[in-house]
């Protein structure tokens, strides 16, 4: 009987690393597809199934960082501004669930609301600009402090700058600084490990080019 | 799932155990599932998310709303579908092995309450803010606003229900005189909302656009958490905490200015001082009065806001101001003689305030304010001094007891003097004696208010309110109820309607020579239908206002006095005054048809009459004109980072009276202005240079040279009184050309690299 239940322990354990092991390889697997694929529908798709995980695996942090993260990104996307605005509600709201579970904010949970509000921002700016641009700046100063060295924080600002009209100090010529900057710290993460966040990476390439042209406006 | 795991006994389970390990290496046995998912209408939703509760099985629909997929999961499940915008749905399902279920279809409500599309009460109000996405104008908007210099008030007159205005301060709206409408900052009293200068000549009014976040304009129907303005209250909300600290400069054709703003974590401060001449403005134009002292002045202000913690702020204004200036202007006495008008003005405005909410259930709001202005006159010589004095103080609180049911309680008092002390000559410009006067008064109001906000369904809110006022120096009181509501008649448009009751002291004057009349009255009635859809807004109000008690001096011999500075001596002035205002307007401002060019149309009709001061018979006041059209336009050049803006104002003539000829008892005759044309255009152009963000602005205001004419003034010849002249009541100046740069520091640090 001993034996038995040994064995049994001994199996148990292997289903529950067995299942932590499927939520970190599906999470990746979801996510890394979600990050590769530029098919907005397939975007929606992968979106949706993240959203599943987050409901599936609630008590993981990662599940609500991903599904909150890939709501921001369709609400950029998103043409019509009532169905924007609800993709950085649901954004928003999964945040919360993430910071409930985590307890204490770290430099990607703060990158993360900083990209939030940037997307609500978005959605109307020329409204807008005033009280998200100040809470992004915020959010990512605080990043900053815990973490000068995440990559995220300087290509986010470069973002920001890039879609800046060049009359109030941004364009090309003034965001390329902060791509640069994110470049070789960028190059420095590994994508092993879905509790690390690394997202970004290409979008940085893609806007290092883009701002290496020349400022057409 | 996970916690399952735990619950496993060794005995009997054994068999699922074994399912479950099975489940990592072999497949499973399917189950395809399809369907459809539609909305209310039976259109397919596009991207909804369909899946197996509780598992990872699903599908997103397509563009026809149809999904398929297929599950390892059996027995009763349910199927969950989920949208953005809607509520979700599901359907009990009962999995077997290997079968397939077709033709499912889940229906999904679209969800009523979006944060974007909510019931608002707009009768009678235009609300500019940063923090709304739906509002019609922004401050930012105003600023841009060619033919207004960047004037909140002045701005407001391309809004319906405003009068153009050129020869005189303050808003005339909806057949109420510039006395009628208060115009407040964070709910206090501004007693001199404007620079001081001579009759006959406007003035800027002493705020800038970029000190409010907010700025709600009402042409009727107000909330009664504010009383005393029988037509309009133009509320300015100052901004909070600074955005960042920044270092802001500029000069122009009325001087130069600088400020420094400092952040720090939960408090800023700002200090700003402007020195004002505005020789080379009326230098390069030709004015129609002659200056013979420009006016020159200067001012500071002072601005601390603190957030002691997340749900609260202080906030602490100063300013202080002094200009002088010195006019030849056309004797209101004497048609051929001038006078010259002295004015020294020195202005205060203090202001503190605390808002706190508490748990998102409760918040409170108190403020006070102080304010001094003293202005050394003289009028052909002889004194002419004034001196006001206001303190003030309100609180008010609000239960928010549930997200359809808020509740506002609230008290204010106003105390305030008036003093004067002025020499009145019997005919100015000619030594014949004079009266002395000196007159003040003393005046305590007070007054309580409730209003309600309720949405008892998502398609209808009901604000109703009432306020009780007092004033201790009319020694009377009043109840004055409020009510206003909106309907929501589609997705994008609404109904609202407003009915009010309004009292207001007699005006100053009145009050200085001694006069204590009752309160005067003004009953609101208005409706409005208003459309918002992708940045396009169309509006239509009318409205129906009557006026009961007004005050009015009953002269019942000697010939009618034109002369609008006419002693009050020894007259009967009693409430017997009345009329009315009806009308219709029109607003449509449309940002999205073409990029970059934002446009708005409006149109005011109205219809109005009234007997009051020394009017003889019950007509069209001489500030009225019964069509008023603005049409504004901007258009912004990406290529050339240049804004354009050009707005072009008309408004029907205006009536004019005067004595009839050789009558001895208050007769009058009227004729009428001509027409009123104004076409304005501003040009910005904006740039960074290094981290200083820089607009360059050039205004030109009437570039017709209309020669535009607000009313006529009369004389009659002491002597003969079948001898009368006019001469009519012209602005400053027709054309002007304004033009000056602005600089801010973009970001103090060096770099956020």
């Amino acid at each position: 009987m001993k034996g038995f239940i040994l064995l049994i322990s001994a199996i148990a354990f292997a289903v529950a690393t067995c299942t932590a092991q499927d939520f970190k390889s599906t999470l990746k697997k979801t996510f890394d597809e979600f990050e590769n694929t530029q098919d907005q529908a397939q975007k929606t798709q992968l979106s949706n199934k993240l959203g599943l995980i987050a409901k599936k695996w609630n008590n993981e942090w990662t599940a609500h960082y991903y599904y909150a993260f890939s709501q921001a990104v369709l609400s950029y996307n998103e043409k019509d501004k009532t169905k924007a605005d609800a993709y950085v509600d649901e954004a928003e709201k999964e945040f919360d669930d993430m910071k409930s579970i985590q307890g204490k904010e770290n430099d990607e949970t703060y990158v993360l609301a900083a990209m939030i509000a940037n997307a609500r921002l978005a959605v109307n700016p020329s409204n807008r600009w005033q009280k998200y641009g100040k809470i992004f700046s915020e959010d990512l100063q605080k990043a900053k402090e815990l973490n000068p060295d995440n990559p995220r924080i300087y290509y986010l600002q470069g973002v920001s700058k890039f879609h800046t009209p060049k009359m109030f100090g941004g364009g090309k010529k003034n965001s390329l600084p902060y791509f640069e900057k994110a470049e070789p710290l960028f190059a420095k993460e590994s994508s092993d490990d879905i509790a690390k966040p690394y997202w970004g990476k290409n979008e940085n390439q893609y806007f290092l080019a883009q701002c290496k042209g020349d400022d057409k406006e | 799932m996970k916690p399952t795991l735990h619950t496993l006994k060794p005995t009997g389970k054994l068999l699922l155990l074994g399912i479950m390990l099975s489940g990592s290496v072999a497949t499973w046995a399917q189950t395809t599932i399809s369907g459809r998912v539609v909305d209310d209408k039976g259109k397919g939703v596009a991207g909804a998310s369909v899946y197996i509760d509780s598992s990872l099985d699903g599908a997103t629909a397509d563009t026809a709303g149809v999904f398929k997929f297929t599950t390892t999961e059996t027995g009763f499940k349910t199927i969950v579908a989920s949208d953005l915008g809607h509520e979700n749905g599901g359907l009990p399902l009962d999995i077997k092995n290997n079968s397939s279920i077709t033709d499912l279809t889940i229906k999904l409500r679209t969800e009523k309450t979006h944060k974007l599309n909510e019931v608002t009460i707009t009768a009678g109000s235009f609300d500019a803010s940063n923090d709304k996405d739906k509002t019609v104008l922004k401050p930012l908007d105003i600023v841009t606003t060619a033919g207004t210099q960047a004037d909140v008030v002045k701005s407001m007159e391309t809004l319906p229900g405003t009068q153009k205005q050129g020869a005189e301060n303050g808003l005339f709206v909806r057949g109420g005189d510039a006395s009628e409408a208060a115009i407040l900052v964070d709910g206090m009293v501004v007693q001199n909302a404007f620079f001081s200068g001579p009759p006959g000549v406007t003035t800027r009014s002493r705020f800038g656009a970029f000190q409010y976040k907010g700025v709600s304009f009402s042409s009727g129907g107000y909330s009664a958490r504010y009383g005393q303005a029988l037509s309009s209250v133009l509320e300015l909300n100052s901004l909070d905490l600074a955005d960042k600290s920044t270092v802001n400069l500029g000069i122009n054709m009325a001087g130069v200015y600088a400020s420094g703003t400092k952040l720090w974590k939960n408090s800023s401060l700002d200090i700003g001082a402007n020195y004002n001449n505005l020789s080379p403005f009326y230098g390069i134009a030709n004015t129609n009065f002659k200056f013979y002292d420009v006016p020159v002045g200067g001012g500071g202000n002072l601005r601390y806001a603190w957030k002691p913690n997340k749900d609260g702020i202080l906030k602490i204004t100063a300013n202080g101001s002094y200009i002088s200036s010195g006019i030849a202007m056309p004797n209101p006495q004497s048609p051929d003689s001038s006078l010259n008008y002295a004015t020294k003005n020195t202005d205060i405005f203090s202001d503190i305030s605390y808002r706190q909410m508490f748990k998102n259930k409760f918040s409170l709001y108190t403020a006070a304010s102080y304010s001094y202005d003293y202005n050394d006159n003289s009028w052909g010589g002889y004194p002419y001094k004034e001196t006001d004095q206001r303190a003030q103080y309100r609180i008010e609180g609000k239960w928010y007891a549930t997200s359809r049911f808020s509740l506002l309680a609230g008290t204010e008092m106003q105390h305030y003097s008036i003093q004067r002390n002025a020499f009145l000559p019997s005919t100015y410009g000619v030594d014949s004696g004079y009266t002395k006067m000196d007159q003040s008064f003393t005046e305590t109001q007070t007054a309580g208010f409730l209003e309600a906000d309720y949405t008892p369904v998502y398609w209808l809110a009901i604000r109703p309110g009432i306020r009780y006022e007092h004033s201790a120096l009319l020694n009377q009181s009043g109840f004055a109820p409020r009510m206003s509501l909106a309907i929501k008649t589609g997705d994008n448009s609404q109904v609202s309607l407003a009915y009010g009751l309004f009292y207001q002291d007699a005006d100053n004057n009145t009050l200085l020579w001694g006069y204590r009349p009752d309160f005067q009255q003004a009953v609101h009635y208005i409706a409005n239908w208003q459309l918002n859809k992708n940045d396009r807004t169309l509006r239509i109000e009318g409205y129906y206002k009557t006026y009961n008690d007004l005050v009015r001096e009953a002269v019942t011999n000697g010939p009618y006095d034109a002369n609008p500075y006419h002693s009050l001596a020894g007259l009967d002035i009693n409430n017997s005054g009345y009329g009315y205002a009806t009308g219709a307007e029109l607003f449509w401002r449309d940002k999205k048809s073409i990029k970059n060019f934002d446009y708005w149309i409006s149109y005011s009709y109205i219809d109005t009459r009234r007997l009051y001061k020394n009017y003889v018979s019950e007509v069209t006041p001489d500030f009225i004109a019964n069509h008023n059209l603005s049409l504004v336009a901007k258009y912004f050049i990406d290529k050339w980072q240049t804004n354009v803006s050009a707005t072009y104002s008309y408004a029907s003539g205006r009536p004019s009276y005067y004595p009839t000829s050789g009558a001895t008892t208050p007769e009058w005759s009227s004729t009428t202005t001509p027409d009123y044309n104004n076409l304005a255009l501003t040009i910005s152009y904006l740039h960074t240079f290094g981290r200083w963000f820089t607009v360059f602005y050039l205004g030109i205001d009437n570039i017709t040279n209309a020669h535009n004419v607000f009313g006529y003034r009369y004389y009659t010849d002491p002597g003969n009184n079948t001898v009368q002249y006019r001469s009519p009541v012209v602005p400053p100046l027709y054309r002007s050309i304004f033009f000056g740069v602005n600089m801010s520091l973009t970001q103090f640090a060096k770099d956020e690299l």
